[in-house]
């Protein structure tokens, strides 16, 4: 794509200390989670997770279902929050802050941690307001500003040339995968710093799965990428680090490589080799 | 390939396909019958509302020459109520009495002594059956044609009579003897009154009054005689109204002096009016019945009609209120029904038309003769008219005109009605005489319906939508279950109970705290912000006792406590800015009267009953709005309020519209509630302190007193035709926005 969006960060990411976790080729650390709990009533469904995301990386949650990779997730943005019976321990870290301290403005936090969710879930207005509403809800009502921002997320989410002729027609018009690249523009038109995306091609037909891989590996540049995959292959294709989980419990976190050819643990092993899950 | 191991019996899938087809059958049978009610419904109301907008049918019955030539030429010509017998009062001062069908004579009586000569003539109230001679001598004689009904052999028998209200004997009217050239006189139990014009053109104004014997049977008569200064030279026509309070007398130019003679000794003129353009001729002029209006008639074929009207400053003059072009010949004769505002004309052509004065409707034109015209006569159950032709022949036809009285103008638009100051919008169906002019003006109920619906809707969409709102939205889950359903309940209330309470409870003490009732509008919805607001400061660990989404239960005592506070100030409040009577200080200040059972009292009623719908329907909308829409918003950096108004609204419009349209189309026909809450007053005033009459209370009030198949009968159908009208299109406009609005967002 031409035009890429440029980031700026606020937050100095040198202070924050190298841990030891996933080595090699690891930059800066932009998520950090530590000792994790998750509890939904009396259930716990997270077990003291600890793992330190890379920065414009693409990490890969794999596991089977009801292992928690996608409650780890929302726990980024705090999306868990929205189901009454969750209850949290432990810290998560974004850019040095603990995004669970009391004080922390849920809505500020959630614009620098943007989310994808399986089902393309465009609102029911046009393609163009879909897109501006992050920054309509930030106050930006100015028809340039907008216009602008409008056209350089649906480039960056290489939905431009598809829809660049009818802005203004309604967002649930359009097809399933061009609805998932529309919500992506949409994620990023308010420029976050982190995307996560929660099984964002499992709805899709395998053309527009491949669209979205293609741009995440794009992405990738500018965000960091967090994605929960039931796909393998697909984890295997675009991320650089790969988690899997399995009952809660994060089992083994490491490079894409690795885990895949070479893993540590022999859970792991199973499971990619399709033993279970 | 091998054969399934389960045995799928055939006759079960037979019976299965049968069980769909049948389920399929039903459905149908069903939705058909839905639409196929409201259809007949609709039609029903058509053919009982239809017969008020055709125009009426005539035909000729019987034909033949005058009877009894010898008794001289007719005067007057009329028949009894059933249209058997016929009578022609004559020239010679004869009351020739025939058989309508065939003209046979049946009987022959003389009205007037032997010695005089016949000057003039007068008829009285048609009704009563009176008619006056003048005479030579300057006296008067008044006779009355009645008619006696037995039953001889199981078969009705009329027979004729000629009776003398004031006795056999003339009353001498002028004491000099002048002969009587014109004539009118009115009866009745009070006294009588004669109105004669001289021969040497004195007005003279006689009242007779029967004074009782303490000592005998005999009654004699008091009498009062003044002479009314007037040029009485042109006059033509004398007119004395029933009430025996206006004179008119009018000369053929069209020239007319009124005179109040209410007070017998010292008539008052009360002004004089042209009637006509100049150069036209006055050809006829009657009362129509009732007696208010009159009717004139003249050369170029205008028909005006002319009635009494009180103005502001109280000071009566004559008006015109409206014309009818009835022929392009002139108008030879007039003749007014005598139970509706109904008229018959007859032109110079032989043209006969019917009319209805309230309505401007033209209801017939008949072509009756080639020959001049010279008497009309419409019988006292206006189903047959009688025409006397210059070369003396009788034509009889029938008619048949069951509703002159509706037209669309007199249910729409403003109509000027009889002694009415200007044309207005009245609904006024029915009172005890035959006199009375029923005033169909749909409008002022139409008014009241909207007028109702609208402020029972201020009252609930906010108070629905808002609640509705919160509870799908805000509301901890386990709240909502209770919350929901109890809403939900209220819609059981039957509206008899809430109009009840809102009439004999809710009325009068809004009317006694009206200051408290302001001052609670307005400090509850500011007590509870104030409340909101406070609460982020008070300490957390009282704050967390609270669950999150209960935070409205807290809110409770806040509103017990503000309405407590609104109704102790509003004493001292109303008394420091109202001089103590926020009612009386509307009435003064504003001129803004108040009535007891008013709109606040139906808004606050009503929107009560409504309120259950609109929330009901709105909460549903706004709780499946899909969940992903709310996370993904929420997921951008959305506030939880900003997710509300610009995704959840949103896609839940099409529902909120609907709920609101159903909730206004339960409010216009909701009946119960206003019959029992509003006055039930016809008024067209949008003052939130007046009441209204709905279209529906009005049916419900009038209809058990309505006679079936009446004209106010089927004016009612009418309105209940508007009010399914109504219904159906605020239901059918809901139903179109919100099968638009939902095939937008259909995709979701």
């Amino acid at each position: 794509m031409s035009s890429e969006p440029v980031r700026t960060h606020a937050i100095d990411m040198s202070a924050i200390a190298q841990k030891n976790q996933p080595n090699k080729g690891m930059n800066e650390t932009s998520i950090q989670i530590q000792n994790l709990n998750l509890f939904y009533g009396e259930k716990q469904a997270l077990h003291g997770i600890n793992m330190e995301i890379p920065k414009k990386q693409v990490t890969a949650y794999i596991g089977p279902s009801g292992c928690g990779k996608s409650t780890l997730l929302r726990c980024i943005n705090r999306m868990n929050d929205l189901v009454d019976s969750a209850r949290i321990e432990g810290k998560i870290n974004i850019e040095g802050k603990d995004i669970y301290q009391p004080g922390v403005d849920v809505a500020e936090l959630r614009r620098h941690v943007g989310m994808v969710f399986q089902k393309p879930n465009p609102f029911p207005k046009s393609i163009y307001e879909n897109v501006a509403y992050g920054l309509r809800i930030q106050g930006i009502n100015d028809r340039r500003i907008l216009d602008e921002a409008v056209e350089k997320s649906l480039r960056g989410a290489a939905i431009w040339d598809e829809v660049k002729d009818r802005l203004q027609d309604n967002a649930l018009g359009i097809s399933g995968g061009q609805q998932q690249r529309l919500v992506i523009a949409r994620a990023i038109a308010i420029e976050p710093t982190i995307l996560l995306l929660d099984e964002p091609s499992s709805a899709l037909d395998p053309i527009s799965s491949l669209k979205i891989e293609e741009l995440i590996n794009e992405l990738k540049e500018t965000y960091t990428i967090v994605i929960v995959t039931h796909n393998m292959q697909q984890a295997a294709r675009v991320s650089d680090f790969t988690a899997f989980m399995y009952m809660g419990d994060l089992i083994e976190f490491g490079d894409t490589n690795t885990i895949f050819t070479n893993p540590e643990k022999k859970q792991t092993e199973d499971y990619i080799t399709g033993r279970y899950g | 390939m091998t054969v399934s191991k389960l045995q799928i019996s055939e006759t079960y899938q037979k019976w299965r396909k049968i069980k769909d087809q049948l389920t399929r059958y039903a459905v149908v049978a069903g939705g058909l019958g839905v639409i196929v009610a409201i259809v007949l419904i609709f039609f029903y109301l058509m053919y009982v509302v239809y017969p008020l907008f055709i125009a009426a049918d005539a035909h000729a019955l019987y034909e033949y020459e005058l009877p009894e030539k010898a008794a001289g030429k007719s005067l007057y010509l009329t028949t009894e109520e059933q249209n058997e017998v016929a009578v022609r009062f004559t020239d010679q001062g004869k009351a020739v009495f025939f058989a309508t069908e065939t003209g046979k004579i049946l009987k022959i009586q003389s009205v007037i002594p032997e010695d005089v000569k016949i000057t003039s003539f007068s008829v009285g109230t048609q009704s009563r059956g009176n008619v006056a001679y003048g005479l030579s001598n300057g006296n008067v004689i008044i006779a009355r044609h009645k008619y006696q009904i037995t039953y001889p052999d199981d078969k009705r028998l009329i027979t004729p009579q000629l009776k003398f209200p004031l006795g056999e004997q003339a009353l001498q009217i002028d004491p000099q003897g002048q002969a009587i050239t014109h004539v009118a006189f009115r009866v009745n139990d009070s006294g009588t009154t004669v109105v004669a014009i001289t021969a040497d053109n004195r007005v003279l104004l006689t009242n007779f009054f029967k004074e009782d014997s303490l000592f005998s049977d005999d009654a004699s008569f008091e009498r009062v005689n003044v002479e009314i200064d007037v040029n009485a030279k042109d006059i033509k026509y004398i007119l004395l109204d029933k009430e025996q309070r206006n004179l008119y007398l009018a000369s053929s130019t069209g020239r007319l002096s009124m005179f109040d003679v209410s007070d017998k000794e010292r008539p008052l003129l009360i002004q004089h009016t042209e009637l006509l353009n100049i150069k036209d001729t006055l050809t006829s002029l009657v009362f129509l019945t009732g007696e208010l209006s009159l009717l004139a008639g003249d050369s170029t074929g205008l028909v005006s009609q002319w009635s009494a009207v009180r103005n502001v400053s109280n000071h009566i003059s004559l008006q015109k209120l409206r014309t009818f072009k009835v022929s392009d010949y002139a108008v030879v004769g007039i003749d007014a029904e005598q139970r509706r505002k109904g008229f018959v004309t007859v032109d110079a052509k032989g043209v006969v038309g019917i009319y209805h004065s309230t309505a401007e409707r033209e209801l017939l034109k008949a072509h009756v003769t080639s020959v001049q015209p010279k008497l009309l006569a419409m019988s006292p159950r206006a189903n047959v008219f009688l025409l006397e032709d210059a070369q003396e022949m009788i034509h009889i036809w029938h008619v048949e005109n069951e509703h002159p009285e509706v037209s669309i103008k007199s249910i729409w638009q403003e109509v000027w009605y009889e002694s009415y100051p200007k044309p207005d919008y009245i609904w006024q169906s029915s009172s005890s005489s035959n006199d009375f002019e029923p005033k169909y003006s749909l409008t002022p109920l139409v008014f009241g319906t909207l007028k109702a619906a609208f402020y029972a809707m201020m009252i609930a969409v906010p108070l629905a939508i808002m609640g509705a709102i919160y509870t799908a939205y805000f509301m901890s889950s386990g709240m909502r279950r209770v919350v929901k359903p109890s809403i939900e309940i209220m819609e059981a209330l039957p509206t008899v109970i809430l109009g009840f309470l809102a009439g004999l409870w809710l009325a009068p003490f809004v009317e006694e705290n009206l200051m408290a009732v302001f001052s609670i509008l307005l400090t509850l919805p500011v007590a509870v912000l104030l409340f909101a607001y406070l609460w982020q400061y008070i300490p957390k660990d009282i704050r967390l006792k609270v669950p999150e989404g209960t935070e409205a239960l807290v809110l409770i005592p806040v509103i017990f406590l503000a309405t407590y506070f609104a109704m102790s100030v509003s004493g001292s409040l109303e008394a420091m800015m109202f001089n103590g009577d926020l009612i009386r200080w509307f009435n003064t200040e504003w001129g803004i009267g108040y009535d007891q059972r008013n709109s606040l009292v139906v808004g606050i009623a009503m929107g009560f009953a409504v309120i259950p719908t609109i929330f009901s329907i709105t909460e549903d909308a706004i709780f499946s709005v899909p969940k992903h829409l709310t996370v993904g918003s929420l997921a951008l950096g959305a506030t939880p309020w900003q997710t509300m108004t610009k995704v959840v609204l949103l896609t839940a419009s099409p529902g909120i519209f609907s709920a609101v349209m159903i909730g206004l189309g339960r409010a216009v026909g909701e009946t119960m509630i206003v019959l029992m809450a509003t006055g039930n007053t016809p008024v067209m005033d949008l003052s939130v302190f007046q009441g209204m009459r709905t279209l529906s209370a009005n049916i419900a009030v009038e209809m058990p007193e309505s006679e079936v198949d009446s004209t106010h009968y089927r004016v009612l159908f009418l309105a209940a035709l508007v009010l399914f009208s109504f219904t159906f299109i605020f239901n059918t406009l809901a139903e179109i926005v919100r099968q638009r609005l939902r095939e937008k967002y259909s995709s979701l």
